[in-house]
């Protein structure tokens, strides 16, 4: 890196003396950006034609034939669909979740400062372990869940088929259970996320003007859901569309979870076989590179696609400027 | 339109007592200025007045009614505030109809595109751009009617922030510190514009500011408040020529007032070691400082009241006001001098200072004024 | 207060929902694994004195031993002595279940080493994020050269890619240079934060011109004056990134579990609960809460000393 004295008056070529030095200051971190982050791209892109795998010396080009397999086989339609619920589940339930926290936090003064800190203890917790204690939680027979779910038995909760059927034949397994395994796996991704959604919208709320409120009152806004419409949903346009692109991009990552409760084979019936596991397991523990590489480019797509949604609204729809 | 009126309004904060019993009565159609410096309640005033914030004890009173316990909403006041507080995702048309919106049509009306085809929403819209073109008309934001507030100046912001306050007709309007965040060119503009406006609509204007000169250029009435309390309520003239208290006689006029020891031996008042004629009206108090304006000083050659030295000159073009010390202990007074008399006052030279008796003003220990005691016209003449 | 009672209620029963799992896990790293099967004893469990039947059947006495001990039991027989020794050895295996829970979870698998490697790992990725960051972002915000905009475009494009996603790609890189199985593939594929670059280079924006001009005047070089100006004010959004990336990485279990296979003393903590787990035989519930919450705990503690600043860092992604 060059080390040059910008304190010399006399130098001949101040401007371009400046710009080598801010090359080589930049050069770093160039250079590591391409390395890592464009070149994997690139790689990714070339091998999701191939067949290859690791320790073959060579490959034959397959031409679209992984991405055709992409879009006709079963497993990777189930992939699909597993991704596209987690997706759909857990985006809307954890913004709408955050947003409602948020609301009512804010609206509480300083003694809810408490539920703040609470409701972002999952976003600092490591996620696998949090899935494992979600794992025991639900555990058929010794699970908190069920135990609790048990306790209303006998109750008038029996008129709810739920707890009539877990009554007679047993609570579900959860994790085993093929029709709510993608389900748990949503609750918990919206457990663990919706706090840190609270958290952007807070820090929303509280950049909104106060005398914004204080106009809306003058103007005649008297109920809490004029004002809502009036001052704080606009004001809090560009924190929802950031909070939804974060959380669908994170969304789109799901992965400790379900590594941690279905090591093999994502879930029963395949029915939480996520795009990451999927990358994960063709890729690396299979050793199918050019499948996994061909996923791997329809996450890219799926994931910048988004983000440029995000960027595009921000700068066009809730620009106030 | 209609008169206000505040009664021993009281507001704490905590500890600390932010109005101490405050009473104020504004008439229909009066232009009143609650001016003070930073701190003083004049803004915690105002909120109560709108409803914004609740008074520990006190009433308020527009018109006939009491609204003490009326919300801010119901009270119809219209309030410009400092920020302009300006919707920033509405357009300018759009902020201006806020108003009438929210107070001419049912929630159900306001709901976007179920609203529009509820009875009576058609001519209802109708009504509220006639209002707000007429409102834009007066301002002369028509052209701006399409914007976001985002893309406005400041004072153009501030016009729409006035245009949202008299689109509908309330009881009185209320603003605060509308001009603060004007630049100095404008903000003299603007305040004309303010003035003319509250002549046209001939409505009940409150208006908090820190500035004195808005207060005195704009008012029919100076409401002059310090520490929660409104010291004095008067017409601009009263408040500058005859102030109640020092405090305001300080606050109001600038250059400000000069303040003067008073010394007293028996029933001997003297200035500078030199006496005073003086006469006394009623009973006697003990008279301790004498203020005395800039344009009451005069410069004179011939037995001057008191002597000092030229140490610092500001010439404003069509007047000249010059700083004399007096003494080495550093109490200077400052002169308003014309033009002409340039030539009398060098750096550093020493000059005679004469009064004009009739204006001086005399405050007691406290800082109250004593209309009691009387300086006499003449001056004694200077003992060697 | 009295009119807000449902907005109480309505988070208090969040929070409790919230709290489960961490209410289980710290209970259940108290109970014996006796009490974790029926489900009784409360929040810290009875702590009644157990008996670890490992340690037991590693100890069980065979005849040298009965031998040998012959001595110190005069006039038993050989079963006597066996009970005596049996009662021994139980007395010198029995324990609180809380004491056995978090002792099996330290002996049981490295867990020093794991936590050791966490803090290895996510410091080196931070250190080195920073120095990678902090002069391109100065670069890009405060000098002018030609292809700066480029550049610019560059690490907003690059914002895009999620390293996660390109996971694949750069497993293979890795595995080509022969680097699975080391401290490097932990490390590298972190040390360029895109995100980084694009914070600083926002938080220096705002950094007044002078300031750069009053230390060139003072005689500094460029590079002087990044890390003896410019650092210092970029302080607190440092910090705020330091949690940011700190968080992230203690936490990251999909990374290592890709580029760390089988090699034990390279496990972070996430990988070495994942691998108990693994080997657990389902009854050792105890100890394997007991590693969570050590794993967690940390963080945790941080976070509830230093929350706003926690918060702060963590949504520092929402400035964008």
């Amino acid at each position: 890196m060059a080390v040059l004295d910008m304190g010399v008056a006399a130098h001949p070529k101040p401007i371009n003396h400046e710009a080598r030095t801010a090359w080589g200051l930049a050069a770093p971190a160039l250079a590591l950006m391409f390395l890592i982050l464009l070149v994997p791209v690139i790689i990714a892109g070339v091998l999701s034609f191939t067949n290859y795998s690791l320790g073959n010396s060579g490959f034959d080009w397959v031409g679209t034939q992984n991405y055709e397999r992409l879009f006709t086989r079963s497993t990777y339609e189930k992939m699909f669909i597993a991704t596209f619920i987690y997706v759909v589940t857990v985006v809307p339930i954890s913004v709408g979740l955050g947003l409602g926290a948020a609301l009512l936090v804010h609206s509480l003064g300083r003694i809810s400062d408490i539920y703040k800190t609470i409701y972002f203890l999952p976003v600092m917790a490591t996620l696998l372990a949090m899935a494992i204690a979600w794992e025991f939680m639900l555990h058929p027979t010794i699970g908190m869940v069920n135990r609790t779910l048990a306790m209303a038995c006998g109750s008038w909760f029996d008129v709810i088929p739920f707890f009539a059927n877990g009554c007679n034949d047993g609570f579900p397994l959860w994790l085993g259970d093929r029709d709510y395994a993608i389900w748990v796996v949503c609750f918990i991704g919206v457990w663990q996320g919706f706090g840190f959604n609270m958290v952007l919208f807070l820090s929303g709320l509280t950049s909104v003007h106060r005398e914004l409120y204080h106009a809306a009152e003058m103007d005649g806004a008297r109920s809490g859901w004029d004002r809502f419409w009036l001052v704080t949903w606009p004001a809090l346009g560009p924190t929802t569309v950031f909070v939804v692109t974060i959380s669908c991009i994170r969304a789109f990552q799901v992965f400790d979870t379900i590594e941690a409760f279905w090591p093999q084979g994502g879930g029963p019936n395949k029915s939480v076989y996520v795009m990451m596991f999927a990358i994960f397991e063709k890729g690396v523990q299979q050793n199918l590179i050019g499948m996994g590489s061909a996923i791997t480019v329809l996450f890219l797509i799926f994931v910048m696609f988004l983000t440029l949604i995000q960027r595009w609204l921000v700068e066009r729809k809730v620009h106030y400027g | 339109m209609a008169g206000l009126e505040v009664t021993s309004l009281t507001k704490q904060f905590g500890e600390t007592r932010v109005l101490k019993g405050v009473t104020l009565g504004i008439a229909d159609g009066e232009f009143v200025s609650l001016v003070g410096p930073s701190g003083c309640g004049k803004s915690t005033l105002l909120r109560i007045i709108a409803g914004l914030e609740t008074a520990n004890s006190g009433t308020v009173t527009i018109g006939k009614a009491e609204v003490t316990n009326t919300r801010a909403a119901d009270r119809n006041l219209s309030m410009v505030f400092q920020s302009y507080a300006l919707y920033p995702h509405l357009t300018v048309a759009q902020n201006i109809a806020v108003p009438l919106r929210m107070r001419e049509m049912t929630s159900l009306q306001r709901v976007p595109v179920i609203g529009g085809v509820m009875p009576g929403a058609r001519r209802q819209k109708h009504s509220i751009a006639q209002s707000v073109a007429r409102a834009a008309d007066m301002l002369e934001i028509g052209p701006l009617l399409g914007r976001k507030p985002g893309q406005l100046s400041g004072g153009q912001r501030q016009r729409v922030a006035l245009g949202r306050a008299l689109v509908r007709d309330p009881a009185a309007f209320l603003l605060d510190e509308p001009l603060s965040n004007l630049d100095a060119k404008l903000r003299v503009q603007t305040r004309t514009e303010i003035a003319e406006l509250h002549r046209k609509l001939g409505a009940t204007f409150v208006y908090v500011t820190h500035d004195q000169v808005e207060a005195m250029t704009m008012s029919d009435r100076i409401a002059v408040m310090m520490d929660g309390e409104i010291l004095q309520c008067a017409t601009p003239e009263i408040i500058y020529e005859d102030p109640d208290d020092i405090r305001v006689a300080e606050f109001i006029g600038s250059p400000k007032i000069n303040i003067l020891p008073i010394e007293q031996s028996g029933a001997e008042l003297s200035l500078f070691g030199r006496p005073l004629k003086w006469r006394e009206i009623g009973e006697s108090t003990r008279a301790m400082q004498m203020g005395l304006r800039p344009e009451a000083l005069r410069l004179t050659q011939s037995a001057p009241h008191f002597k000092g030295r030229v140490a610092h000159i500001e010439n404003l073009g069509a007047e000249i006001f010059a700083q004399i010390a007096l003494n080495d202990e550093g109490l200077r007074v400052t002169l308003r001098a014309s033009p002409a008399e340039r030539p009398l006052i060098e750096l550093g030279a020493e000059v005679g200072l004469g009064f004009d008796a009739a204006a001086a003003l005399i405050f007691d220990a406290d800082g109250k004024r004593m209309r009691k005691i009387e300086i006499i016209a003449g001056l004694t003449p200077e003992v060697a | 207060m009295t009119r807000e009672w449902w907005k109480h209620l309505v988070l208090i029963l969040g929070a409790l929902i919230v709290l489960a799992p961490f209410y289980m896990m710290l209970s259940y790293s108290f109970k014996s694994p006796g009490e974790i099967d029926r489900g009784e004893g409360g929040f810290f469990g009875r702590q009644d004195i157990m008996i670890d039947p490992r340690c037991v059947a590693l100890r069980q006495p065979d005849r040298a031993d009965i031998e040998a001990a012959r001595s110190r039991f005069p006039g038993q027989d050989d079963a006597g002595v066996q009970a005596e020794l049996q009662a021994e050895t139980e007395a010198a295996c029995s324990m609180r279940p809380v004491v056995f829970n978090y002792t099996k979870a330290f002996t049981e698998a490295p867990l020093m080493r794991y936590l050791l490697n966490g803090v290895i790992v996510t410091v080196s990725i931070f250190l080195i994020q920073v120095v990678v960051a902090l002069p391109a972002a100065y670069a890009l915000a405060k000098l002018k050269f030609w292809g700066r905009e480029a550049v610019f475009g560059l690490v907003l494009f690059c914002l895009l890619i999620p390293v996660h996603a390109i996971a694949l790609p750069l497993y293979i890189l890795l595995a080509k240079l022969g680097l699975t199985n080391t401290y490097a593939a932990l490390v590298v594929p972190w040390t360029i934060s895109v995100f980084g670059i694009f914070l600083m280079r926002q938080f220096f924006m705002t950094v007044p011109d002078d300031l750069i001009d009053a230390a060139r005047m003072d005689g500094m070089s460029e590079f002087a004056v990044v890390w003896r100006v410019m650092l210092p004010t970029a302080i607190p959004a440092l910090l705020a990134f330091a949690i940011f990336s700190i968080v992230a990485h203690w936490n990251d279990y999909f990374w290592p579990r890709i580029v760390v296979t089988g090699n034990r003393d390279l496990f972070t903590p996430p990988l070495g609960l994942r691998e108990f787990k693994g080997d657990g035989d389902g009854s050792f519930f105890g100890p394997m809460m007991a590693t969570a919450t050590v794993i967690v705990t940390p963080l945790i503690v941080a976070f509830l000393i230093a929350q706003r600043r926690f918060i702060e860092g963590i949504t520092l992604s929402g400035m964008k």
